[in-house]
């Protein structure tokens, strides 16, 4: 056994090009492998351990079984207080402000989610001690004077501010500037890293006099005691406050809150589970390659190991034993990638959350399982090249190799075929669950890409034929010879080919699923953000503020808008958090309109609907996940009790990825006791110029009320950017998955020209030129990118149609396919360029070769 | 005028440490219409001095001029193209391409000259007669068999009316009875297209068919017959050798 490692490593190290590139490949396959799975566990468990430590100690808290925008009366604190199992009950009160001088610093994501601004809690300085952790590193700690005006922020939140302790700090709330004094810093942990730091808490009392909230609270932190801190104990104590408080009111496990920021990458989550198994596939072909290549390599080498005694499976082991050697120094390289590869992931899911991820953790199953799938793949990988070094003669020893001619063609065809029409039919017919359908269709992209790299050697030479008189034009009569080259090893051709088809499906696949975004998103956001200008504030702007608005001179119509979240009671028994965006039917329909997702709807009928009240329109992606049909009703929780709304309509809406339902004033009024709006759309009387009434009601209204007017157009320009933005991280893993493409063809061109040292110079001897030469290895080259690009336009606009399905399927996301144009030049484009600039060192090389060595070479 | 002259040819290469001097001053001429077989023991500096005459490689000291080139001053390109027109190689391992048939083998110097294959059809159709593969025109290397790969080289070699042919070992990939037919080949495309062809070889019988022999020892030519047969240039070789053998012992 020793002279097999001893062998193996000495191979190894004699070809330090090849070991690095066969690493390359699994380091490939592991790092993203890992990097996915480090992503997703990060940011969930920050997002958790967010809310973990924002509860702190606190093992429980109850919230507002409505909705998270309205508190409840403090009053009730007495009746958690004599429940047994409660240490102790602790308030508090949460609020959304801005500093007097600065400008609304909202923006709006195509998500829902809103930052910027300063999150105040009004808490009980005697008892919140008790639950969280405040590390405060200048001045002190709130006085136990409930009804001062004082404050404590996160430092870093006042470095940046130019605030320190003692400073008198002016906030913005719906009635106007209140002054608060800073008497302490706080560091960036714990509930410090609320809103990234932008973060302070105040006492209570103050926090319901200056928010005119006065008896209410937003939370309720329960600390259990010692016996009923853990397990069944505190699923006990949970039920006791639950039936004690009574379906007004949630009892939660602080993490779960949570769950409404981590729903959001369940897109992202999809894709990048696909793009890791096409990651599997080229690492795999990009060792199989080199490994391919190395045996060609050492034919002569491993005929006279057969010729002094080395038997066909000492050979095979003596191929896997450098396989499995690769394997664990490329898995073992792939978990550092793997790790780095995370961070601009997580940088990815970071602009997508507004929330900083702060706990990386590797997870030690991901871990195990990328690097057991790096070496499972990479034996896998090599095990066709091992089974041909086996079947290598000793008489290769002593004599010149002919190439062997591989009857892949035939067998690969009937295969090919076969294995592309049970993907097929797992992919578009499949009676399970989308849940399992999800997983079959995981599995088989990745046979879809195997059964097509069989067919490949049978296009082979009908695509050379067809495109010869172009490689004519091109690359003159010697390109033609590079041209047929390809037809010599069909499996070698094959595998150049799939690699770049594989880049070029990731291409194309991530254009059509961004394409369709951009589409639907825009048609969307053309109609959603409606009218003119949009006036909105970080703060609740009175109602009454609309028709003073409509007052100003060119001012055609004005229509209110509030969102904030309500509880949907599913029939099962589980909640789902929903936005519900409140409008004025009557003067919505004069400003805007909604996108009604069936074009055979009566608009006006549907309005009036809405607004006689108890009904509500829902988005098509509620429609879709859950199957809800028009007149079919959906039960909310209310402060009047839960209710059941009508569904009146389903309307395409992508706000907070869809969770949406759109609802009348007078029941956000009636039912959630809420009248603020958090913004106006405003229509402008034709003739009047856009701009002018902009400025008109910005003099009037910005400074007084704390206003941002902003133009739809300028708002609507912002949205393609936004998208783009949030699919760039798939980008990434299309350029490596391009990258490799490259390697993979720098590699089997490399193996070409070896192989035909002599024929090489033979040619040059009969007066080929050393650019001749070079033309023809660009030639052969370019055939393969051509015949890759035309694969992969075709698998990737199944794989663009493929994910859009998992997004419907699992997301209830119903986007528009557009085929993406941009997409297949882009992608056409780039597998010849690649395919030319891998080819430059190979044909330089073959151009190099001297003419005498080349024609003694054997 | 001769249309190939060596003027004291040199060549050495590197071995790590050591120079080999492959060889050491060879003086050559080849008439025109003339069958030269060069021989002798391995390690003689035959081939060496077969791809110096045939541009391939450049001498470290000394002059080759063919067809009124001379090699020396020409660069690469220059070289290269000189070999395009003016010299036709066979290889003993045929070289042939895979992926042609045994017409475009036969026409691939044109065809890297940029040439419309069919506007040469005739050449190539009496090059097909003359090496007797008319209806094997169609077939790849691998359909063919040695000697027939063998004939389809020597017709390539003709095809641009070369200068002079350069054959290295033609048939020391054949068994005797194709050899025989090979240098029989080469024999007629002398006589009847009065081509100029050098032939390196180690074997007698194909040396015969030469209106020469040139024997080199040690990078230089020692000896010359003309017109002898088998029997007696192989006992010459045989005497060159039995004097090396017993120098070296």
């Amino acid at each position: 056994m020793s002279s097999t490692y001893l062998l193996a490593f000495r191979s190894l190290r004699a070809r330090p090009a090849r070991t690095l590139l066969t690493t390359l490949g699994v380091v490939l396959g592991v790092a993203v492998i890992l990097a996915i799975s480090i992503t997703n566990l990060s940011t969930i468990d920050s997002i958790t351990n967010l809310f973990n430590e924002t509860s702190g100690k606190a093992h429980l808290a109850v919230i507002s079984a409505t909705t998270s925008d309205q508190g409840f009366p403090e009053g009730i604190l007495s009746r958690l207080t004599t429940v047994p199992g409660v240490k102790v009950a602790i308030p508090s009160l949460q609020a959304q402000t801005m500093l007097a001088d600065e400008a609304a610093q909202g923006e709006v994501s195509i998500f829902g989610v809103t930052v910027g601004g300063l999150t105040l809690y009004g808490i009980d300085p005697s008892l919140d001690r008790q639950a969280r952790e405040y590390k405060i590193v200048a001045g002190q700690f709130l006085p136990l004077d409930l009804e001062a005006y004082d404050v404590v922020l996160v430092k870093d939140y006042a470095d940046e501010k130019h605030i320190q302790v003692g400073s008198e700090l002016e906030i913005l709330t719906s009635t106007g500037v209140e002054v608060l004094r800073v008497v302490g810093l706080m560091s960036k942990e714990g509930p410090g890293q609320l809103n990234n730091g932008a973060f302070g808490i105040i006492p209570l009392r103050a926090a319901q006099e200056i928010f005119a909230r006065l008896g209410d609270v937003d939370q309720i932190d329960v600390v259990a005691t010692a016996q009923a801190a853990s397990g069944a104990e505190l699923d006990r104590l949970k039920s006791a406050l639950q039936a004690r408080l009574g379906e007004r009111y949630t009892v939660v496990y602080p993490a779960a809150r949570g769950r409404r920021l981590t729903q959001m990458l369940d897109i992202y989550q999809i894709g990048l589970n696909f793009f890791s198994i096409i990651a599997i596939f080229v690492g795999a072909f990009l060792i199989y390659n080199a490994f391919s290549m190395t045996v060609v390599e050492r034919t002569r080498e491993i005929g006279m190991l057969r010729t002094v005694g080395m038997t066909r499976r000492q050979v095979m082991v003596q191929i896997l034993t450098e396989a499995s050697i690769l394997g664990l120094l490329g898995s073992a390289l792939g978990v550092g990638a793997g790790i780095l590869l995370s961070q601009a992931l997580i940088w990815a899911y970071e602009f997508l959350l507004a929330q900083e991820v702060t706990q990386v953790h590797v997870p030690w199953d991901g871990l195990a399982t990328s690097v057991a799938v790096g070496i499972f793949v990479t034996l896998i990988a090599a095990a066709i090249p091992a089974w041909q070094a086996g079947r290598i003669s000793p008489l290769e020893a002593v004599r010149i190799r002919g190439s062997r001619r591989a009857s892949w063609a035939r067998r690969g065809l009937l295969l090919g075929a076969t294995i592309l029409v049970i993907s097929y039919l797992t992919l578009y017919h499949n009676p399970f669950s989308p849940a399992i359908h999800y997983e079959m269709g995981r599995i088989a992209v990745f046979t879809m890409f195997v059964g097509a790299t069989l067919l490949i050697p049978s296009t082979v030479g009908v695509w050379e034929r067809v495109v010869r008189p172009w490689v004519r034009r091109i690359y003159g009569a010697e390109g033609q010879l590079g041209s047929r080259n390809t037809q010599r090893n069909e499996l070698r051709t094959a595998l150049t080919v799939a690699a770049l088809m594989v880049g070029v499906t990731m291409i194309l696949g991530i254009r059509g699923m961004t394409s369709a975004f951009e589409h639907d998103i825009r048609n969307w956001i053309e109609v959603y953000i409606g009218g003119d200008l949009y006036a909105y504030s970080s703060l609740p702007v009175p109602y009454d503020l609309g028709p003073r608005l409509e007052a100003v001179e060119g001012v055609a119509a004005v229509t209110p808008i509030r969102y904030f979240d309500v509880k949907w009671v599913q029939p099962d028994g589980d909640a789902q958090v929903l936005t519900f965006m409140a409008v004025d039917p009557p003067s919505y329909r004069r400003v805007t309109s909604f996108v009604f997702a069936s074009s055979q709807v009566d608009p006006d009928r549907l309005l009036e609907r809405l607004a006689a009240g108890d009904a509500v329109f829902i988005s098509s992606v509620l429609s879709e996940k859950y199957g809800l049909q028009q007149d079919d009703t959906i039960r909310l929780a209310t402060r009047r009790g839960e209710r059941d709304f009508t569904v009146a309509a389903v309307v395409v809406d992508f706000y907070n990825q869809g969770l949406v339902v759109q609802g009348s004033w007078k029941d956000m009024r009636r039912y959630f006791g809420l009248n603020e709006a958090i913004g106006f759309m405003l229509k402008i009387q034709p003739g009047y110029a856009v701009d002018e009434a902009q400025s008109r009601i910005e003099r009037l209204y910005g400074e007084r009320r704390h206003l941002t007017i902003a133009s739809n157009k300028a708002l609507k320009s912002r949205v393609p950017a936004l998208t783009t933005r949030s699919f760039s991280m798939f980008d990434v893993l299309a350029i490596i998955g391009m990258i490799v493409a490259a390697l993979g063809v720098v590699n089997t061109l490399t193996m070409s020209v070896l192989e035909r040292t002599q024929e090489i110079g033979m040619l040059r001897s009969l007066g080929m030129t050393r650019r001749q030469v070079g033309k023809m290895i660009l030639a052969e080259a370019g055939m393969m990118g051509l015949n890759g690009a035309a694969f992969g336009l075709a698998f990737g606009l199944i794989l663009s149609h493929l994910l859009l399905w998992a997004l419907t399927a699992l997301q209830g996301y119903e986007l528009t396919y557009v085929l993406p144009t941009e997409g297949i030049v882009v992608g056409l484009l780039i597998a010849l360029v690649v395919s030319q600039l891998a080819a430059l060192w190979p044909a330089r090389r073959a151009a190099g070769i001297r003419i005498t060595e080349a024609i003694q070479f054997e | 005028m001769p249309i190939l002259q060596a003027q004291a040819l040199r060549k050495q290469y590197r071995l790590g440490e050591h120079t080999v001097h492959a060889l050491a001053g060879v003086d050559f001429l080849v008439e025109k219409g003339e069958f030269v077989a060069i021989m002798g023991p391995s390690g003689s500096g035959k081939s060496t001095l077969l791809h110096l005459l045939g541009g391939l490689d450049k001498p470290s000291d000394g002059e080759v001029t063919l067809a009124g080139h001379r090699l020396s001053i020409l660069n690469d390109n220059q070289a290269t193209l000189v070999r395009r027109r003016n010299i036709g190689f066979v290889f003993q391992f045929f070289n042939l391409l895979p992926t042609l048939t045994a017409e475009e083998n036969i026409a691939l110097p044109l065809i890297i000259d940029g040439q419309d294959m069919r506007k040469h059809q005739a050449r190539i159709a009496a090059l097909l007669e003359l090496v007797g593969l008319t209806d094997r025109r169609q077939h790849k290397p691998d359909q063919l068999s040695g000697g027939e790969q063998q004939r389809v080289a020597i017709a390539r070699a003709l095809v641009t009316e070369p200068a002079i042919v350069l054959a290295d070992e033609p048939t020391g990939n054949l068994d005797s009875k194709t050899g025989t037919a090979i240098m029989e080949l080469l024999r007629r495309s002398c006589d009847e297209l009065g081509q100029t062809i050098i032939a390196v070889t180690h074997d007698p019988r194909a040396a015969a068919y030469a209106d020469r022999a040139v024997f080199l020892r040690d990078g230089q030519i020692i000896q010359e017959i003309k017109g002898a047969g088998a029997d007696e240039i192989g006992q010459r070789l045989r005497l060159i050798v039995n004097a090396m053998e017993e120098l070296q012992l």
